[in-house]
């Protein structure tokens, strides 16, 4: 019986495409995670995604507050 | 940060003949890359670019780093007399490619697009295919970190492959 693109990416043929990305670092189980949205969520959570990037950005250039904080 | 639905919305509004490329492709497909630019082939025809760049002015396009005590008009006529360009808008980073390396101008562009529907309109983007040739040729380290999820993302997605 042929699997699931899910199946095939949580449980990858040794060799295939999908278990060279598992390897090089990629998780998985995030795609698997973004097959389940529609296009439209997607692209929700991209822009989510580029707001938190931007706000490490800010704190990056502002730099760390030291251990104590503000106060 | 680009603003996604302004720029989308934009676009459709004015009937700019486009495809999406870049990131923003990749997320489309499934991918959890995080890009921060909206990148897209235009078609170069005399009516698109008209579209294009009233689409687009709103947004006060100005080429990125570019020198503050410099001039810069966008026109029609710039947008003529080039062909890829990079621009910091107000709503973000947007990039203009009148050919894509390893595929070609818009026409070829188009003949290897998919259509999604976000914001309400229907948008081209690259489909998997031509995402993963496109990347292949551009042949830059940030290429080489999407690559292998958009090779396990076509497997997994082949319904020959087991």
């Amino acid at each position: 019986m042929k699997r699931t693109p899910e199946e095939k990416l949580l449980n990858p043929r040794p060799g295939s495409k999908i278990a060279d990305a598992r390897d090089f670092g990629i998780d998985l189980t995030l795609t698997v995670s973004q097959l389940r949205l529609t296009p439209q969520q997607r692209i929700d959570n991209l822009q989510s995604g580029m707001r938190f990037h931007a706000e490490l950005e800010k704190a990056r250039k502002i730099g760390p507050l030291g251990k104590r904080g503000k106060g | 940060m680009i603003d996604l639905e302004k720029a989308i919305t934009s676009l459709a509004g004015h009937d700019v003949d486009y495809v999406v490329v870049g990131g923003v492709a990749i997320s489309l497909h499934s991918s959890g890359y995080i890009t921060q630019d909206l990148d897209f082939c235009y078609s170069r025809s005399k009516e698109n670019i008209r579209r294009l760049y009233h689409a687009l002015s709103p947004f006060s396009p100005m080429p990125r780093n570019w020198p503050q005590d410099l001039p810069f008009i966008f026109d029609e006529s710039t947008l003529r007399n080039g062909t890829n360009f990079t621009f910091d808008t107000s709503i973000g980073a947007i990039d203009l490619l009148g050919e894509v390396k390893g595929i070609g101008d818009y026409v070829d562009a188009l003949a290897n697009s998919v259509v999604y529907t976000i914001f309400g309109c229907e948008v081209r983007a690259f489909d998997l295919d031509a995402l993963i040739v496109s990347k292949t040729a551009a042949n830059r380290p940030k290429d080489h970190l999407v690559l292998p999820e958009l090779l396990a993302l076509k497997e997994a997605l082949d319904p020959n492959e087991e």
